[in-house]
């Protein structure tokens, strides 16, 4: 039984003040994703039968490789932000949701910086 | 938080239900399938079948309602009130949707009739929904004129164009077909405001008399509270007054982004 | 009898209602500091204020600087056809104007005029310097005024933190040995529970009983429930044969088309597609008295130049009109014809018939909203602890017939002047005192042998249709002595059969059945009273028209009526005088007149 007042309840912990900084960033890196994405599946389409070699030359190239460095923030800083909405929505429980999201966040910080280091290796790495 | 499937003691007793036929000779037969929840039974929730003949009817799905409660079983138990859209009483799940039993013609709707209450609210008995969360949620967002400047002897003057700014929005019945008809309001309606309250919030947000607009975006500058909108759109299409809460969300999170940059 | 366990409540004020009225007493009362109890059988804004279109009049002068509220009381008077208390209109017309602007300051978004001012539009019986010309004096939000007020006066409620009891019923009031009233029995639907609200004042805001008839443009809520309460705890009730018939209810489903459309330049025609209000009121044509247009409309059926293969109704025409002031001003009407008529405003007329829409008559009360009796040869004898606001008082600013747009003014007026009277008389906080135990056992008794008449053979629904049907038919836009006398018998026997109703749900939990059976039974009372005081007055006045006695007899009948429940079917009636004296010098005495549009 709640024998808290329905006014309480509705107003429970009261406002966050933050969430238009959330929902700002996901506009603008889903805008940013946009011809980012087509880029970058334009281009692993095209050199998808080129070999090795060739695929580390076009790395080589400081603003192919600074381009998709970028692409990689956005687009993991993008799906933490998506992510996070998720969680919130559907899983339940304070604890259980704050592990769930922080674990989300840390493995996307995780990935990101992986994708991003492997991209400077390759691009600073000899032929 | 998200929750897909129906607790144990509120699941449909598919045995339960009984059906009522319509009386002989009655040609234009259309079957009723109404949700039915008695407190005192403990029992769980079963659909009962009606046979109406709708000749002897008034159009509305109100109309059978109340001829169901007049003639065949009087325990059947809805509210209503001004039967003509204007109160907001008789909000109801009708065919899959939410609509106003009063607004809603039978003929409008193909096969069977399904009436079930307004989705996700506690149920109080058969079709009558417990709304005390969503008042209170009303209540929360202050929804009074507030200003600091002194009143004038006479009216506060508005423009008929800061007026019009109004129209679609002051008309909200609160009748709750939208926000119980929002996933989101679903899974988070203990802290998500929902869009009949969001609508009404904003309806004041562009009241040119109201002077504690900062004040208003603050409140409402929540995760929870405002962004649990996905832009799913089904209050828009719901809504029995043709309202569009999910045009006053978007005006107010444009005017957060506006006010920092 | 089973026991019930009552919940015990202590407040200064209880308002059973929570419409205009109930709601601006409350508001007033809650700012006053005074503990006070809101109790509601619907959500404040489900109340049926929320239906009234039109408007809210007030001589603001926005569109036409010359008026004047006396101007407003002249046609008040003249609309009550001399019935009307003239202090108490003084009193309401002269306060209209700061209740407008509060309700503007409150946050009402009214429609506005180009300069930003409130819009203000034309209404039945409104006129300019005493019946000169048309005036523009009813402020109004589109065809949504009611809505409008309500909410904001709901949101005003709030703001000043009123304790509301939603989805309460009033059983009955608990009165003292001395017949004053100390509170009230109520049953709370959403756990059954019962309630024992005792107070200093009790104010009845609890509207009409429209539904006695079959076909009205009131809620399936206004039941009469203060009238039935009062009438059974000995109170009489005033001037109950005068019941408006709006002219434009949309044959068969009886919704509400505001009078604001013919304000805004809609007119009737018949079948030879004439204008015939021209030939009744040459003056006012279709904006005369709403009882002159619905008696007009009534001859031209029966004398057959109705419209429709029935030849039974008449068209409203608002075609002409255009979109653009139909979306603009009456959005609400056109939608409401779209789908109760079938009919696309902006191309066809809309098929109409006068409907029952407002009772004039109610529980008496002064201008500050006290309850008054004929006691001892003192008509103005004050009930102790009793009050009532709204349409289920009788003040008397209405008289025989009330102007279009006055009724939302009413509200607001004397629920404001009710809880200006309980803040000026009342101590916060003082002891309350004990009520008659019989008073109580007596509504317990009765709320229980209701909820277990399972026995009975005649449902709820089948009595109720029998009254409507039996009002609709003997209550009428015109009514004889044989018509009334055949339908005060039938009454009567429906009356009786009541003792025999059945219902079919025990529960306690919003058992809407037994809730029904206890609103029937208010209904019976309201409508015994309406036709027996319509038996009772042998001359036409305002809304009550008799072929039998077609004139208005000043000498004999400018006086109220008064009635009290006397028995099962019996009903006593008295007279209080018209008050003949206005409130000061502001305004004179205006002396009866004939009375033409």
């Amino acid at each position: 039984m709640l024998l808290r007042s329905p006014l309480g309840q509705a107003r429970g912990l009261g406002s966050a003040k933050e969430g238009v900084q959330h929902w700002w960033m996901q506009r603008i890196t889903a805008v940013a994703l946009l011809p980012l994405s087509l880029w970058f599946v334009f281009s692993v389409a095209t050199h998808q039968l080129v070999p090795h070699d060739a695929i580390v030359a076009w790395l080589h190239n400081p603003l192919v490789a600074a381009v998709l460095v970028f692409y990689f923030a956005v687009l993991f800083y993008h799906s933490a932000l998506g992510v996070q909405v998720v969680v919130e929505d559907y899983v339940g429980g304070q604890f259980k949701k704050l592990a769930t999201l922080m674990l989300f966040k840390l493995a996307h910080g995780l990935v990101a910086v992986i994708a991003i280091i492997a991209v400077l290796k390759v691009a600073f790495g000899g032929m | 938080m998200a929750q897909l499937t129906l607790p144990r003691n509120s699941r449909i007793d598919k045995a339960a239900g009984k059906v009522h036929k319509a009386e002989a000779g009655a040609k234009n037969i259309r079957k009723f399938k109404i949700y039915r929840y008695d407190p005192d039974a403990g029992a769980n929730p079963h659909v009962d079948t009606f046979e109406v003949d709708l000749d002897k009817c008034g159009p509305m799905v109100l109309d059978a309602l109340i001829k169901i409660k007049s003639e065949t079983d009087a325990t059947v138990t809805f509210r209503r009130s001004c039967r003509e859209g204007i109160c907001g009483s008789c909000a109801m799940n009708i065919d899959g949707g939410n609509h106003l039993a009063c607004l809603t013609h039978i003929k409008d709707i193909k096969g069977d009739v399904n009436i079930y209450p307004l989705p996700h609210m506690p149920v109080v008995k058969d079709l009558v929904p417990d709304l005390t969360h969503f008042y209170a949620q009303y209540a929360s967002i202050e929804p009074w004129l507030k200003t600091t400047t002194p009143a004038p002897t006479r009216e506060r003057l508005q423009t008929p164009e800061d007026r019009a700014k109004l129209d679609g929005l002051y008309e909200c019945i609160l009748c709750a077909c939208c926000s119980t008809a929002c996933p989101s309001y679903w899974w988070n309606g203990d802290r998500y405001l929902g869009p009949a309250i969001l609508m009404a919030a904003y309806r004041w947000l562009v009241d040119s008399r109201d002077e504690a607009t900062g004040e208003r975006l603050d409140m409402l500058e929540d995760p929870f509270k405002l962004y649990r909108c996905h832009t799913i759109l089904n209050c828009s299409r719901t809504c029995p007054k043709g309202l569009n809460p999910a045009r006053a969300i978007a005006e107010t999170k444009k005017m957060l982004v506006e006010r920092r940059n | 009898m089973a026991a019930y366990d009552i919940v015990d409540h202590a407040y200064d004020v209880v308002v059973v209602g929570a419409g205009g009225a109930g709601l601006r007493a409350t508001l007033g009362l809650a700012e006053a500091g005074l503990k006070t109890a809101s109790i509601s059988k619907v959500f404040p804004t489900r109340s049926h204020t929320v239906a009234a279109q039109g408007g809210i009049s007030a001589a603001l002068g926005n569109i036409q600087p010359e008026d004047n509220w006396r101007y407003h009381m002249y046609d008040t008077v003249k609309g009550s056809d001399w019935l009307g208390d003239q202090d108490a209109i003084q009193y309401m017309t002269r306060e209209a104007i700061p209740a407008i602007i509060e309700l503007e300051h409150y946050g009402m978004p009214f429609s506005r005029t180009p300069d930003g001012k409130i819009y203000q539009r034309p209404f039945g019986g409104m006129s300019l310097n005493y019946g000169e010309k048309q005036a523009h004096r009813t402020c109004a939000a589109a065809d949504r005024t009611g809505h409008a007020m309500l909410h904001t006066l709901y949101q005003q409620a709030l703001k000043a933190k009123a304790e509301f009891y939603i989805e309460y019923f009033a059983i009955d009031l608990l009165m003292a040995e001395d017949g004053s009233c100390h509170g009230v029995l109520a049953w709370d639907l959403n756990d059954g529970k019962l309630h024992r609200f005792r107070a200093q004042r009790t104010i009845l805001a609890t509207g009409g009983y429209g539904r006695a008839f079959f076909s009205c443009t009131s809620a399936h809520t206004c039941t009469g429930d203060g009238g039935g309460m009062a009438a059974r705890a000995g109170i009489a009730l005033q001037d109950m044969e005068f019941v408006q018939f709006h002219p434009t209810g949309i044959y068969g489903a009886g919704c509400l088309i505001t009078e604001g459309s013919r304000g805004e330049g809609g007119y009737l025609t018949n079948a030879k597609n004439e204008r015939f209000m021209e030939r009744y009121a040459p003056h006012d044509k279709d904006l005369a008295c709403r009882d002159v247009v619905a008696r007009a409309m009534t001859v031209e059926i029966n004398e057959g130049r109705g419209v429709g293969g029935e030849h039974d109704h008449i068209f409203l025409n608002l075609q002409h009109l255009g979109p653009q002031v139909l979306h603009e001003r009456l959005p609400g009407i056109t939608e409401t014809a779209r789908i109760f008529a079938g009919v696309d405003a902006t191309k066809e007329p809309i098929p109409v018939l006068p409907t029952v829409h407002y009772n004039m008559g109610g529980i008496p009360t002064n201008m500050h909203g006290e309850v008054v009796t004929l006691k001892d040869g003192n008509p103005d004898a004050v009930v102790p602890g009793l009050m009532a606001v709204g349409e289920a008082a009788c003040v008397s600013v209405h008289g025989a017939n009330r102007l279009g747009s006055n009724s939302l003014l009413d509200l607001v007026v004397f629920g404001r002047a009710a809880a200006l009277e309980c803040a000026a008389k009342l101590k916060i906080g003082a002891p309350l005192k004990a009520i008659a135990k019989d008073s109580e056992d007596r509504a317990l008794a009765r709320f229980d042998r209701l909820r277990y008449a399972q026995k009975g053979t005649l449902g709820t629904a089948q009595i109720r249709v029998k009254m409507q049907k039996t009002m609709q038919a003997h209550a009428a836009v015109f009514r004889t002595q044989e018509s009334m006398d055949k339908g005060r018998a039938l009454l009567n026997d429906i009356i009786k059969s009541y003792d025999d109703v059945q219902v079919s749900d025990t529960s306690l939990v919003w058992n809407s059945d037994l809730a029904e059976t206890m609103e029937l039974e208010n209904l019976l009372t309201n409508a015994l009273f309406t036709l027996a005081c319509a038996q009772n007055r042998t001359e036409s006045r305002g809304a009550h028209a008799r072929d039998d006695c077609p004139d208005r007899d000043d000498v004999h009948w400018m006086k109220h009526t008064l009635a009290w429940r006397d028995g099962e079917t019996s009903v006593k009636i008295d007279y209080r005088p018209v008050h003949t004296y206005t409130l000061d010098e502001e305004a004179k005495y205006i002396e009866p007149q004939v009375r033409e549009y």
